[in-house]
């Protein structure tokens, strides 16, 4: 994090200006000035994350106070003219397919894709790396999963937002390595929701920034024949915000 | 699954533009971060204001939080701390130290008898405000809780601008040097 030339006199006075900032001493016009610094210079920004890391323990300090009822409905009629105006109706798909993908099995819950080295090479060893998130959506299908990848903790995270069908199927995540490579299944996500599935060791060093992570429904149990025969219903590249 | 990853797919989710997602997610944080705003602007109409305001951020910002990587709260806590600072520092403007002319750094060596300490993980952050002197650490805490200036500081802790820029400088290179160790 720190470049060769940067003194170690420059480091504390960043090190102190960005606790400067979180603590929130600054005018707001330092503060404007810190956070034009924070958008172009990543080691700066990664010293004031780290400041926010270290001092989120203070904030067991604000104990919860219920906000007035009359807030969200305000809230809800600001953010959302359209539906405030349906006297509080909801949009129908978005209710209809998340009360859908309640009722099936692969429901609201994270799913953890673990792995264990964290220097697989995914992400290279430089700290602290932006992770690689991925959406992945489908046209005309109502699951979307967001997949994000910490190389912190070396956890793949894939949450499922939405799904629309159900009966017995499998959902089988796939890298779409890109070219004309055929897509390589990372395994069958659990009908539970909640697992963890461990990427093969020989597949870690494939999965970099740019591939797609793809979703297809298959047969129970996961495809038969090694390659997807369902309809991909999700995907999305990754990328680094 | 814990609450802070059932906030972090409830964040996910209203990155996808999920209203039920971002109706859980206030009913679930709200008090939290309603509590964060009455305590730095200690007015009950500007901290309902600024909670509207927080959550319009969230609803923005949501795509952002993959990007951050850090806890979920505590990134809410952030969004809803910086705005209310923000709304504070526009009320009574300071004036700039960015710019301040000899913005001199403390020496940061550790005081000799704090300097042995046992390592340990969790409650890190706590241990090392405990190795800073106590109207130090307890000068830090308010700056950030409550989000008080230099200048307030040195009003409540009875010492010069000055000697307050100081404490606190010094406070936050010795706490780097702490969770550093």
């Amino acid at each position: 994090m720190t470049r060769p030339e940067q003194s170690e006199g420059d480091r504390s006075r960043d090190e102190v200006l960005a606790g400067e900032y979180v603590l929130g001493v600054l005018s707001l016009e330092d503060r404007r000035r810190v956070e034009a610094r924070i958008e172009h210079d990543r080691d700066f920004a990664a010293i004031v994350a780290r400041w926010q890391e270290n001092l989120t323990r203070l904030d067991d300090e604000y104990a919860p106070v219920p906000p007035p009822s009359h807030l969200f409905p305000a809230l809800e009629a600001r953010l959302f003219p359209d539906t405030a105006a349906a006297e509080g109706r909801r949009p129908a798909g978005l209710w209809n397919s998340l009360f859908l993908w309640r009722a099936i099995s692969f429901a609201s819950i994270a799913l953890l894709i673990t792995y264990v080295s964290l220097d697989s090479g995914w992400i290279g060893i430089r700290q602290p790396a932006a992770p690689l998130v991925a959406e992945m959506v489908g046209e005309g299908s109502s699951l979307a999963l967001m997949a994000h990848y910490d190389a912190q903790n070396g956890r793949l995270r894939i949450t499922p937002v939405a799904a629309g069908a159900a009966d017995e199927r499998s959902l089988e995540l796939w890298l779409v390595p890109g070219g004309s490579d055929p897509a390589i299944s990372l395994g069958v996500l659990p009908q539970s929701g909640e697992g963890e599935v461990e990427i093969p060791a020989n597949l870690r060093s494939r999965i970099a920034e740019g591939v797609t992570l793809a979703v297809s429904m298959e047969p129970f149990g996961g495809s038969p024949t090694g390659q997807a025969t369902g309809p991909v219903i999700a995907a999305g590249q990754t990328r680094r915000p | 699954m814990d609450a802070g990853e059932e906030i972090a797919v409830l964040i996910s989710r209203v990155a996808l533009r999920d209203r039920t997602a971002f109706s859980a997610l206030y009913t679930a944080t709200a008090p939290k971060l309603f509590s964060v705003c009455l305590r730095i602007l200690k007015d009950r109409t500007e901290a309902e204001d600024a909670l509207q305001e927080v959550f319009v951020k969230v609803w923005q910002r949501a795509d952002r939080f993959a990007a951050i990587g850090t806890s979920p709260m505590g990134w809410l806590v952030a969004i809803a701390r910086n705005h209310a600072i923000d709304i504070l520092r526009a009320r009574r403007p300071l004036a700039d130290s960015i710019e301040e002319e000899g913005r001199s750094l403390p020496d940061s060596s550790p005081d000799p008898e704090v300097a042995t300490v046992v390592k340990g993980e969790g409650r890190r952050i706590d241990r090392c405000m405990e190795e800073l002197e106590s109207d130090r650490a307890s000068a830090v805490r308010s700056a950030y809780v409550e989000g008080l200036t230099y200048q307030e500081l040195a009003e409540r802790h009875g010492v010069p601008l000055n000697t307050m820029r100081t404490w606190l400088r010094r406070s936050l290179l010795k706490l780097r040097e702490c969770l550093d160790r």
